[in-house]
């Protein structure tokens, strides 16, 4: 036995797997502890063995940002190591998603649930801008939640570092409903205002209790965003009609955010409407965002502990991270990194033959 | 003795309302009030009624008659806590102010300063009264103050004023405290005032759904009730037709009859949990409310982590001579300007890297360092990286 394989094994013990919770396409989830202090953990064990060209991208990506961040607000990485032919991340053990909790028509969301959310969203966020990392895969399922009510950031499994000048990145990331207009127009030169899109997404559908901008196909993506914002002017957003996939896809006329968010405050559309800005460059940063006026109004943010969860019996993580989740219905013309076949976005209204992962399940 | 034993004696008189109407008075024997005024304020209870306190046995300071020899007597108390009764301050106080005719007592009074007692103890009434008073004005919460030591000190703050004004002592100084306190903090009073209005407000509106929903169900159970009964009659009609018309035996027509009553309410039951969902949300806003006054919401703090982004080791320039990315800044096609990529968000990130580790200690104890790859210039480690333009 090498110095390698005693190190691997030294840190394998530290960790017992007690259950498998879930599985996803090219992982199984198990529920675990640390042997040392009995804290709960998440173990994903990665199957390495039946893929031919090796680890998983999302796989590689996940591990070469997780290893690097640590914060209130971002999953953490407690340790990888193998087993056999298995790579396995151990993960901190959350208890619920944010998907679940707007999907529980029992809770009741108070204005400053929705503020307390959001700005642990941004925080986390923000740190990850910080620190030179795009998301790009932002949706309420992604949104984690601990325990004490602390909202984490997870499933970095299409993240990456910003790109070096002039280098292209793929734009068929985030998941659709999700995805702002620069992406679906291919634009290949992107930065973190395309996150910011997201969030913006996940904070009227906090709002709405439903996602905002449902969008059927990628073309129908565009119209909803249209139908819904107003269809972006040249002065609105300076070279839009010369993005690589441009397509006019007519005109709509812009209707007031109010009409729609009836019972929102002043300072809560205003944030909601910057994050929804057409042009890149003017969408409100993670940093600006912490510090509108919003988050400092009244009511303050719920603290963490009070905010609504699930019931217990119904609360399973359900570890969509296992999977990665976009969709590569689009071709993209040359796309650097073109992931797996297997990362197709398993949607529950796009199921047509693609391998699907199936849907986790934690209720034992 | 009698002092020891007044409360025995003591009538309290429940009034109905702030206005203060004598015919409500029914437990004292009494004549008509010849008073033109009617003596209002005391201590209300929370629901906005005066309590009053009389004792029949008690006396009159300065005409030396009680309840017994004139059954309207009311014993009436001054700003400056001295009883008299309602026929001497008509009397005395006819004519606009005038001073207090209790001896040493130099406070000047007018009619409207007299109050009906609320409470036996006179300094009782005092120290409720003072207190009204500073509630109004020190209404500072937990939340105003950066941690709890300030707001305690606030709080030992608020008794020492009360102590002084209830014991008299620098009542002069105290006031003028309250003045300057109140000079200082004028917004934060408003700001308070109106949050606790607020607060009230949704409790009220809690209250008010709770009581409609309540009514709702009760509605849903007289329903189901009339129902069941209307129901069992068919049922037993139903029997009897069928003992007349058919020929099967009795016994099974009543037991096939009977099971299926059962399973008709139990259908019922499982339908009528479902209605049972709605209440909750009352209910859960409710505790919500509550439970925030146990784990207070705290203000927003932007960035909860260390932030520290070694801003203060490299400044950003406008523009720096980097051939790589010149294409993309001039953008021919432009192709990056929609996409909002920002060439100086790299600048960024090569200049926070190179000056991150800067000050980090070399390892000691190691065998002869390596010379450094990269020499720093010694214009500054912002330039080790980029040469500006």
């Amino acid at each position: 036995m090498d110095a390698v394989e005693r190190a691997n094994l030294e840190r394998q013990r530290r960790w017992t797997k007690d259950q498998k919770i879930g599985e996803g396409t090219y992982a199984v989830v198990y529920r675990g502890r640390e042997l040392a202090t009995g804290r709960k953990v998440a173990i994903k064990k990665i199957k390495v063995g039946q893929f031919k060209d090796g680890l998983d991208m999302s796989a590689i990506r996940e591990v070469k940002f997780l290893r690097e961040l640590k914060h209130q607000n971002v999953i953490e990485l407690l340790d990888v190591f193998s087993s056999k032919k298995n790579l396995n991340l151990v993960l901190e053990f959350l208890d619920t998603d944010l998907e679940l909790v707007i999907k529980d028509r029992s809770l009741v969301f108070l204005p400053a649930d929705i503020k307390s959310w959001m700005a642990m969203t941004f925080r986390g966020l923000e740190f990850c801008h910080r620190n030179f990392i795009l998301h790009r895969d932002l949706k309420p399922n992604n949104l984690l939640i601990a325990s004490d009510g602390q909202l984490k950031i997870a499933d970095f499994g299409l993240a990456r570092d910003f790109a070096d000048p002039g280098y292209k990145m793929t734009c068929q990331v985030i998941t659709r409903w999700y995805r702002p207009a620069e992406l679906l127009w291919g634009c290949r030169y992107y930065s973190t205002a395309v996150d910011i899109w997201s969030v913006g997404c996940i904070f009227a559908e906090l709002m709405l209790r439903t996602p905002y901008l449902p969008g059927e196909t990628d073309m129908d993506q565009l119209k909803t965003i249209f139908r819904a914002l107003g269809t972006p002017t040249e002065e609105d957003w300076p070279g839009h009609t010369k993005l690589p996939d441009y397509v006019p896809v007519g005109q709509f006329p812009k209707t007031p955010l109010r009409d729609l968010f009836t019972a929102a405050s002043a300072d809560c559309l205003n944030l909601l409407s910057k994050c929804l800005i057409y042009d890149p460059k003017r969408r409100i940063s993670a940093k600006d965002a912490l510090n509108h006026p919003y988050f400092f109004a009244l009511p303050y943010p719920s603290h963490p502990s009070k905010l609504p969860k699930p019931a217990k019996k119904e609360s399973g993580i359900p570890l969509e991270e296992v999977d990665g989740n976009t969709d590569m219905s689009g071709p993209g013309p040359g796309v650097k990194a073109n992931p797996p076949n297997k990362l197709k976005r398993k949607n529950s209204d796009d199921l047509g033959g693609r391998p699907v992962a199936r849907r986790l399940d934690f209720t034992k | 003795m009698a002092q020891r034993n007044s409360w025995l004696r003591g009538t309290t008189i429940r009034k109905s309302g702030p206005s203060t109407s004598a015919s409500t008075r029914t437990s004292t024997p009494q004549l008509p009030s010849t008073s033109m005024s009617i003596f209002a304020g005391g201590v209300k209870d929370p629901s906005g009624r005066t309590v009053e306190y009389i004792d029949m046995n008690e006396k009159c300071p300065v005409c030396d008659s009680d309840a017994y020899l004139k059954p309207g007597l009311r014993l009436l108390v001054s700003s400056c806590y001295h009883k008299l009764c309602n026929g001497c301050v008509e009397v005395l106080y006819a004519t606009g102010s005038e001073v207090c005719p209790t001896k040493g007592c130099n406070v000047i009074n007018r009619r409207l300063s007299y109050t009906p007692q609320t409470f036996e103890d006179l300094t009782v009434e005092k120290e409720v009264a003072i207190r009204r008073r500073l509630a109004k004005e020190f209404n500072k919460r937990r939340e105003d103050f950066p941690d709890l030591r300030s707001y305690n000190d606030y709080l030992e703050e608020v008794e020492e004023i009360a102590f002084n004004l209830i014991n008299d002592i620098d009542v002069a100084e105290t006031e003028a405290r309250i003045a300057r306190y109140h000079q200082e903090n004028a917004e934060l009073i408003e700001l308070n005032k109106k949050r606790e209005q607020e607060y009230q407000r949704y409790l009220q509106e809690q209250e008010e759904m709770e009581r409609q929903e309540r009514e709702l169900r009760a509605q849903e159970l007289r329903r189901i009730e009339t129902e069941e009964r209307e129901e069992r009659e068919k049922g037993r009609q139903a029997i009897i037709d069928k003992l007349e018309t058919s020929d099967k035996d009795a016994a099974r027509l009543v037991a096939k009859s009977r099971m299926e009553t059962q399973r008709r309410a139990s259908a019922r039951a499982a339908s009528s949990s479902s209605a049972s969902f709605n209440q909750s949300n009352a209910r859960l806003l409710r505790t919500r409310a509550t439970q925030s006054a146990v784990v207070p919401d705290v203000p927003h703090v932007p960035l909860q982590d260390n932030y520290y982004a070694y801003d203060d080791m490299f400044q950003m320039r406008e523009t720096y001579h980097d051939p790589v990315s010149e294409a993309v800044r001039r953008d021919r096609e432009g192709i990056m300007r929609a996409g909002g990529y920002r060439v100086d968000q790299a600048w960024e990130r090569a200049l926070r890297f190179a000056v991150a580790g800067l000050d980090t200690a070399p390892l000691s104890g190691m065998p002869a360092p390596p010379p450094e790859p990269m020499a720093v210039d010694s214009e500054g480690p912002a330039d080790a990286v980029m040469v500006s333009a």
